[in-house]
Formats: C-alpha cells, sequence, structure tokens
C-alpha cells in the first residue's frame, strides 16, 4: 500500500491535468452563467487555476528560482483589482437598470 | 517513502475536494452557495500550493482571496441579490456548448501534457526561507528583479481603489455640484467661512 502510494507520487502531468481541469470548469461557468456575479466568480476559478500553473512550473522546473511565485502573486493582485472594479460596475448597473443579466447589458450606450 | 505517499494522499485529496467545489461554484443556483463553494476552492487551492512548497504564497492566498475577495463577492451577492437570486437554469444549447468548449480545452491541455517533458530541475536547491527571499527578489533592481511590476501593481490597485469609488458612488441628480453627493442643498454655506461670504449686511459693514 505505501510502496503503491509512493510510486504513484504526482508528477507534473497530474499537476496540471487538475489545473486545467479547474480552468476548463470556469470557462464552463463563463460560457452558461447569466448573471454577471457568477460570471465574475467563474472567472475567479480561472484566475487562480492560471496562478496555480505559474507555481507548478516554479516547482518543477526551476526549484531554486522564485519567479513563478511572484507570477502568482501578482495574478491574486489583479485579481483583487479586477473584483474591486467589476463589483463597482454591476453595483451601479444594478442601481440605475434593476438588471444584472448579461444578456441585457448590451445597450449600455444610451 | 513514507512522506511520498502522505504527499500523493494529500495531492488526491485535495484536487478531488477543488473539483468537486468547482463544480458546485459553476452549477449552484444560489449565488451565496456559489461564492462558499469558490471560498472552499480557494482554501483548497491554498493546501495545494502547501504541498508544491510555496508557503508564503499559501498564506498570501488566505489573506487576499479568502479574506478579501470572497468577501467582495458576497457583498456584491447581497447588494444585487433583488435583482434574482435565483440563477434560472440555462437552456440546453447554452450548457452543451459550454461543455462542448470546457471538454474541449481539457481535452488538447491533457494530450499536449502527456507528450511534453520538462527540463529535469536542479536537484534539491529549494531555499527553506522563501518570505524573505520573495521580498527581496520583488524589490531587486537589477536584471533578475521585479521593482518595476511591483510598482504598477501598486498603481493598478490605486486606480481600482478610486475607479471602484467613483463608480458604485451615487451620482447626483442634474443641476447639483458633484462633491454635495446630492442631498446637502446648503452646503457651500456652510463651508465657506463667515468672513468669506459676500454678505452685504455683515456686523461690521
Amino acid at each position: 500500500m505505501l510502496e503503491f502510494l509512493a510510486a504513484h507520487k504526482p508528477g507534473h502531468v497530474e499537476w496540471l491535468l487538475l489545473s486545467a481541469a479547474l480552468f476548463a470548469i470556469g470557462l464552463y461557468g463563463v460560457l452558461t452563467r447569466r448573471n454577471a456575479v457568477a460570471v465574475l466568480i467563474a472567472v475567479e476559478l480561472m484566475l487562480n487555476s492560471a496562478a496555480l500553473n505559474f507555481v507548478v512550473f516554479n516547482r518543477y522546473v526551476a526549484p531554486a528560482a522564485f519567479d513563478g511565485q511572484i507570477m502568482a502573486i501578482v495574478v491574486i493582485a489583479v485579481a483583487a483589482a479586477e473584483v474591486v472594479v467589476g463589483m463597482a460596475i454591476f453595483v451601479a448597473l444594478f442601481r440605475h437598470r434593476a438588471t444584472i443579466d448579461v444578456n441585457r447589458m448590451n445597450t449600455m450606450k444610451d | 517513502m513514507m512522506h511520498d505517499a502522505v504527499l500523493t494522499v494529500l495531492f488526491y485529496a485535495l484536487g478531488a475536494f477543488a473539483v468537486l467545489c468547482a463544480l458546485a461554484v459553476v452549477n449552484a443556483r444560489r449565488l451565496l452557495r456559489a461564492a462558499l463553494a469558490l471560498m472552499f476552492v480557494l482554501l483548497a487551492s491554498a493546501g495545494l500550493y502547501l504541498l508544491l512548497g510555496a508557503e508564503f504564497l499559501a498564506g498570501v492566498q488566505v489573506l487576499v482571496y479568502v479574506g478579501g475577495i470572497v468577501i467582495l463577492i458576497v457583498f456584491a451577492v447581497m447588494l444585487t441579490s433583488a435583482a434574482d437570486l435565483l440563477e434560472d437554469n440555462p437552456r440546453f444549447g447554452r450548457k452543451l456548448a459550454g461543455a462542448v468548449a470546457s471538454i474541449g480545452f481539457l481535452a488538447l491541455a491533457g494530450t499536449v501534457f502527456s507528450r511534453i517533458a520538462l527540463r529535469a530541475p536542479a536537484p534539491g536547491t529549494h531555499p527553506p526561507d522563501d518570505a524573505s527571499a520573495i521580498g527581496r527578489k520583488l524589490l531587486d533592481f537589477g536584471a533578475e528583479g521585479y521593482v518595476l511590476p511591483f510598482e504598477i501593481v501598486s498603481l493598478l490597485l490605486l486606480a481600482a481603489v478610486i475607479g471602484g469609488i467613483v463608480i458604485a458612488r451615487k451620482t447626483p441628480p442634474p443641476g447639483q455640484p458633484f462633491t454635495s453627493g446630492g442631498d446637502a442643498p446648503g452646503e457651500a454655506d456652510i463651508a465657506l467661512p463667515r468672513s468669506q461670504r459676500d454678505e452685504p449686511e455683515g456686523p461690521d459693514a
């Protein structure tokens, strides 16, 4: 049992597949959701999986360096900025239109 | 060997938990539940960062993502919840298109990953003290340093804060000055000191 588990230690393929699975689920959410906040949540999922990918490559390609982790920190900071602006836009839109349905957001110009 | 076995068990447990919670994120009909499931996905990601040896990043993930971004999303859900509390089920064609796109991406990525061979890493040179090494690298002026992205991110955060305030604040009705918030008509009288108002019948006139 112990030997089996130790022999099946996750390599870079398993890690990358996990992060690709999370990204694909986020993509599904972005394509199917209609509520803008739900779309934002799915985008957060995709950003998180991209950051995970950076750390995996950092670990398996250049374990002595920190470049991948720094990229992940930058991704987290950009995600925070994106959520702030997105939430402000949704709140303003909801106040003016009483809807946050992305299908009805095609009339922003008037 | 014990270490490797524990690593395997933790990887598959955390990975399965993260994938299940991510499925709950995109399928939950109540948005608050979706936000809660997102929080669990992010916590599982922090655990995965720990498995990868990125302790500082795991801390940042818990502090910023779980403590900040999820709270903001919950606020957004609550502030807009009167619109439609329940996300109605998407149409079948839409679901099918999303599923085809995401499964296609996953299949493509899986094929590519199984065919590449990564360069063998330099053996066991991970420094133990990674928080201070990351900090030094972020503020390094040299060719390997990241001081410029660091400063750009700080400007981006400032712009996001200002943009969030300006976009989400109440706009005054037409005719009112932008600074008064629209509900304080006598603000100009209060703001000016008495000596600077142009009143003809002052006490010393």
